[in-house]
């Protein structure tokens, strides 16, 4: 077994109490180091959390994925001997395996981030609106054609140090994905794309965004780098 | 006719203004200008009404109500713009201080609390983040 000691797991935590505790119980097979970023919940997440291995860092209000996130990784490069941080979504969607592909991956030394892909692989299992509004947004985003990503809006990255002191996540919404991308495509960073298994439950498709929330995510993007 | 120029150029200053990553002392200090200037043309125009269908006419508008209401569509326009900006910047700070405060409180699981000399490192987090916006400190001048 691989020692994961110097690798941190991220995942921003929104109302999610009913799956949290298996995720963060599952991944601590595992992943020794995960921090959970409570971004305000009003469900019993927090409380959850606590009753598990992982760190536990409370945003006093609703902050957004994107602020959480941010936060999660302050936390995580604060740590001694972090080396790699992996941001992991707290519905349960993906796949333990997944990640340790990808740290793989970053490990050595090909790429200082990695990305994890719905589309490199043929997958069945995304709902085909789904999968055509997310090809669209990639298709949209100049950076993420930059970089020739296939997948702009995963929520499994894999980032080295060097990549994460880099990041400043400034859009507390949901926009973040793809400012994340414009920095990397800015930053010179290598950057890789791994396939991924998005695992679509019942749940995560219940809570999975909104495809109508596409049109905010467009709008704060447009505005992003504007004034203030 | 001239207040199609006017207009246009209104609006073209508003884009900039809008665009403009920075907003240094200078701007703080044109809106400023710009708002007194606006009283005293409001003065006027309660006291002397027919000096806005003088200027109406001066610029190709017919009357001095029309021109009166150009400009206020373009004074909303800047207004808008300008609290959205205020906005953003007070969501900023406003993030980074849940952030501080979240980090400052981190809540380690139970096994690293009861080992010896666990690191404290939220607090070295929480500095992190508050060392860096310093710019944010200054009025509405963020960055």
């Amino acid at each position: 077994m691989t020692d994961y000691d110097d690798v941190w797991i991220v995942i921003p935590v929104y109302n999610e109490g009913a799956v949290i505790s298996d995720v963060v119980e599952h991944t601590r097979e595992t992943f020794p180091n995960i921090v959970c970023v409570d971004d305000g919940s009003r469900d019993d997440s927090a409380a959850r959390i606590a009753q598990t291995g992982a760190h536990l860092v409370r945003h006093p209000v609703n902050l957004g994925q994107g602020a959480a996130l941010q936060t999660g990784i302050a936390y995580a490069l604060a740590q001694p001997g972090m080396r790699h941080l992996v941001t992991f979504d707290a519905d349960g969607q993906h796949r333990v395996e997944d990640a340790e592909t990808m740290l793989a991956v970053a490990r050595s030394g090909e790429a200082d981030v990695v990305l994890g892909s719905r589309f490199l692989e043929q997958n069945e299992q995304i709902p085909l609106l789904k999968r055509i509004v997310l090809r669209t947004v990639v298709t949209l985003s100049p950076t993420a054609r930059k970089l020739k990503l296939s997948d702009a809006h995963n929520g499994l990255r894999v980032l080295n140090r060097e990549a994460a002191s880099g990041l400043r996540i400034t859009m507390n919404g949901m926009a973040h994905a793809s400012e994340i991308v414009g920095f990397l495509a800015s930053s010179g960073l290598k950057v890789r794309e791994v396939p991924v298994t998005i695992l679509y439950t019942e749940y995560s498709r219940s809570k999975g965004q909104s495809l109508i929330n596409g049109v905010n995510i467009l709008f704060d993007l447009s505005v992003r780098q504007r004034g203030a | 006719m001239v207040i199609q120029i006017i207009l246009i150029a209104t609006a073209v200053v508003l884009f900039v203004f809008f665009i403009r990553s920075s907003h240094s002392v200078r701007t703080q200090a044109f809106k400023r200008i710009g708002f007194v200037i606006f009283l005293f043309l409001s003065l006027d125009a309660v006291l002397r009404p027919n000096d806005t269908t003088w200027l109406a006419h001066k610029v190709g508008v017919g009357r001095g109500a029309d021109l009166l209401l150009y400009m206020l569509v373009a004074a909303f326009a800047f207004f808008a713009v300008n609290t959205f900006l205020r906005f953003r910047s007070l969501e900023r700070r406003f993030t980074d201080l849940a952030r501080a405060i979240a980090l400052r409180e981190a809540q380690l699981p139970p096994e690293v609390v009861t080992a010896p000399a666990p690191q404290v490192p939220a607090q070295a987090a929480a500095r992190d983040q508050a060392s860096e916006p310093e710019s944010t400190l200054s009025g509405g001048s963020a960055r």
